[in-house]
């Protein structure tokens, strides 16, 4: 019957996808946008209105621009979530002013002709009520609550009173509220990088004042670029610590903009770019001494912050040591961008990740000698012409090469961990050979002869 | 007679204007003959003797405290620039990052200040010999926190890591290693990062694991092998025989200034944190070699029935690109 008409099936991910892209290019009109449904968008514009000049003006802007994108859209603004969904959806009015005194009455005018669908229900209560002849939402009004809530329960009163504002319904936003940031609105789109880090730049230096009047310094900034066909992109980029220098700031963007070079496609050119702090700690001014000391402790921190931002955080790492006698265990890595505390930190206030990370345990140096070199797992070896039953191995063959072991040193036992490991492991008799090739290992015998497991070799490191 | 003396001391100077252009730390001992020969002259004619070149006056070099290394090295290590230690095979790697890692904690030690040092792995090798292993380090003198560990993926990362490392100078010295002879590292890269080190007054050790001599814009190349370590002093100053002690490196000046060939023991003190040198008649003798083959049985000679081959004529004057 209609030929032009094309079925396709329902993709709900994609719907998704699609509802969750509209809410991140929602972010230029306030910070707290939150998903209504399937196919609405909460987006909580109290104190954003003005920067639009005002509701009605605010509400056509969205309205035109995601026509524009080729949606067919509805919106209502008005004081409660509940009523501003039943208004967009059920009403052709667009703005329910709630400034006058007569608010309350105008919000039972507004909702008082739409059907009871609108007030978020499901399908059985509408059913029921249908059955009832409640059809309109005005019919509730007049009617006592205590049956009305012993015959459909307590969702039909909440639904009712959240629509007419006499409780509070809180939205859920996407994404953390930045503690500050800064926006640009071009009239011509930029695409190149030059362009967006020279725009970075500037809105940093207007967040260095705001930092400064907060005594605080920037860990982790984000800058969000939101694309002309609507597509936003957000890059992040962590500092070690806190930060305010507008250089510094653009030029870990201009490491992260390479790194993600190939993903970042400009298109049509970005036409609103904003500097986001995500996380912040308190800055304490570096007073450098004559003898530039301080200059020094800059540039290490500007060479992680550089060296994190382009290849990850995991491409720079600082060792700690840990108090156990188990060799793989004696060592722990981290990223150099976390776990580095700069002279500069506060002791203070800090960021809630410093402050979940565990104390350093102290430093812990073994009485005897380690390997310069440790392979991650111990591999095994053939022992050959080892002294029963504690003596080092005469002979090995390692990776098929036999090493003929001229000097010995050990053993050194290690016994397991008991109190943390299960009691399967065995213990570990660790010897300091030299070949003839003047090569030094670091070998154990995990066992011991006559128990019933027969022990093995093992090569574990080797040494300078 | 004066006109003699006038003439050596134009020889002087020009010599001295030569060796400054060269960027030479102007061969020492040939400085200083000079400048003693004008000084002799200059007192027969009773003029004031000019002042001889100071030879500590070198900030730019770091000096072994072994008098023979540091005399082939015009002073001693450079502070500015690249030096190079090669293995042949992957399995020395033991040796070679021993001698490495008593360079930094050295550099480090001498540079003073809190900067730490940067050692670059490379993964191959980590998964071959092993990784640097942090207690290991703090006992040649680089404590947990002195070591930043940089873990690129690929070369090309690993020398912009570097690059971005020298021209910080935030690090006392950089440790970049790197397996066998890599095209995408070739004169072109080294000498840009040989200008970047120039610029920060900062050192890169390159330590390559089992590659071969190449043209490089390093200023040294050491061939390191492994070497029997020395055993263990008493508190008497005997020897504690069947003991590991200081471990020992046998290097080879591959590459310098000087053309004079040089292999030498070299013994870092671990506790003491400096360099000294084996005697080679003093070093510990393997037990197996010279008296007894390690491997028993005939072995036979590399050509069993014809001559031998033929040697290459003339001398190697310059290595072609190995990679």
């Amino acid at each position: 019957m209609f030929p032009m008409l094309d079925v396709m099936d329902e993709d709900a991910g994609a719907d998704a996808a699609l509802l969750s892209a509209l809410a991140d290019w929602c972010d230029r009109y306030t910070p707290l946008v939150a998903l209504d449904g399937c196919n609405g968008l909460f987006l909580d514009i109290t104190g954003c209105a003005h920067l639009f000049g005002g509701e009605e003006r605010l509400l056509e802007d969205i309205l035109n621009r995601l026509s524009h994108l080729g949606f067919d859209v509805r919106g209502a603004i008005s004081s409660s979530p509940g009523l501003s969904s039943a208004i967009s959806r059920f009403s052709r009015s667009r703005v329910i002013a709630d400034q006058t005194v007569r608010a309350g009455l105008i919000i039972r005018e507004a909702l008082a002709p739409l059907p009871v669908r609108a007030l978020r229900l499901d399908e059985a209560i509408v059913a029921a009520l249908a059955k009832l002849g409640l059809k309109r939402v005005g019919d509730l009004f007049g009617l006592d609550r205590a049956p009305l809530a012993r015959r459909f329960g307590a969702v039909l009163l909440l639904r009712l009173d959240q629509a007419l504002g006499n409780l509070q319904e809180a939205i859920s936003p996407r994404r953390p509220v930045a503690l500050l940031s800064a926006e640009r609105k071009l009239a011509e789109p930029v695409e190149a990088e030059e362009d967006i880090l020279g725009l970075a730049e500037r809105l940093a230096v207007t967040l260095e004042q705001a930092l400064e009047a907060r005594g605080l310094g920037g860990r982790l900034f984000e800058l969000v670029l939101f694309r002309v066909d609507g597509r936003v992109f957000r890059i992040s980029a962590g500092a070690s610590q806190p930060l305010r220098d507008p250089r510094r700031v653009a030029r870990l963007f201009a490491e992260r903009l390479t790194a993600v070079h190939d993903d970042l496609d400009a298109g049509f050119g970005f036409e609103l770019l904003r500097l986001n702090i995500l996380s912040h700690d308190v800055f304490r001014m570096p007073q450098g001494d004559l003898e530039g000391k301080g200059q020094g402790e800059i540039s290490l921190a500007d060479f992680i912050d550089r060296v994190s931002a382009r290849l990850g955080e995991n491409c720079l790492l600082v060792a700690d040591m840990r108090q156990s006698h188990v060799p793989e265990h004696a060592e722990a890595f981290s990223p150099a961008a976390l776990s580095r505390e700069g002279p500069f930190q506060g002791h203070g206030a800090r960021s809630d990740k410093a402050v979940a990370r565990p104390e350093p345990q102290g430093r812990f140096t073994p009485a005897t000698d380690r390997p310069l070199r440790i392979l991650r797992h111990p591999e095994a070896i053939d022992s050959m012409l080892a002294t029963v039953p504690d003596g080092p191995p005469q002979q090995f063959r390692w990776r098929h090469v036999v090493h003929a072991v001229i000097c010995a040193e050990g053993p050194e036992r290690i016994a397991p961990e008991w109190w943390l490991a299960d009691e399967t492991e065995r213990e570990r008799d660790y010897y300091k050979l030299e070949s003839t090739g003047g090569h030094r290992f670091w070998v154990f015998r995990e066992g011991r002869y006559g128990s019933a497991d027969a022990p093995t070799w093992h090569m574990h490191g080797v040494f300078a | 007679m004066a006109g003699n003396a006038k003439a050596q001391e134009t020889i002087f100077s020009l010599r001295e204007e030569i060796a400054r252009l060269e960027g030479k730390p102007l061969a020492t001992a040939a400085a200083l003959q000079q400048a003693e020969a004008a000084a002799r002259v200059h007192l027969a004619m009773s003029k004031p003797a000019p002042l001889p070149i100071d030879p500590d006056d070198r900030p730019d070099r770091l000096g072994f405290g072994v008098t023979r290394l540091d005399q082939a090295l015009g002073g001693g290590l450079p502070i500015d620039g690249i030096t190079e230690m090669r293995t042949a095979r992957m399995a020395d790697a033991g040796a070679a990052s021993g001698f490495a890692a008593a360079l930094a904690a050295h550099l480090k030690e001498a540079s003073g200040d809190d900067a730490p040092v940067l050692w670059i792995g490379d993964a191959v090798a980590r998964n071959d010999m092993g990784a640097a292993y942090a207690p290991g380090l703090a006992q040649f003198g680089l404590g947990s926190g002195d070591v930043l560990h940089g873990l690129p993926r690929r070369l090309e990362d690993a020398l912009w890591l570097v690059e971005t490392a020298l021209s910080s100078g935030a690090l006392a010295a950089t440790i970049l290693e790197i397996r066998g002879n890599r095209a995408q590292f070739g004169l072109t890269e080294s000498r840009r990062l040989s200008l970047r080190a120039k610029a920060a007054r900062r050192p890169l050790l390159l330590l390559r694991h089992g590659g071969q001599e190449e043209a490089s814009s390093a200023e040294f190349r050491f061939l390191v092998e492994p070497a029997p370590a020395s055993k263990r002093r008493l508190a008497d100053g005997a020897m504690l025989k069947g003991s590991i002690g200081h471990p020992v490196f046998h290097l080879s000046l591959e590459k310098s200034r000087n053309p004079a060939p040089l292999s030498l023991l070299l013994e870092w003190n671990i506790h003491d944190r400096q360099f000294s040198e084996v005697d080679p008649r003093n070093a510990v003798a393997f037990p197996g070699i010279g008296r007894a083959p390690a491997h028993p049985g005939a072995r036979l000679p590399a050509s069993c029935d014809r001559q031998d081959r033929a040697a290459a004529l003339g001398h190697v004057v310059a290595f072609e690109r190995a990679s």
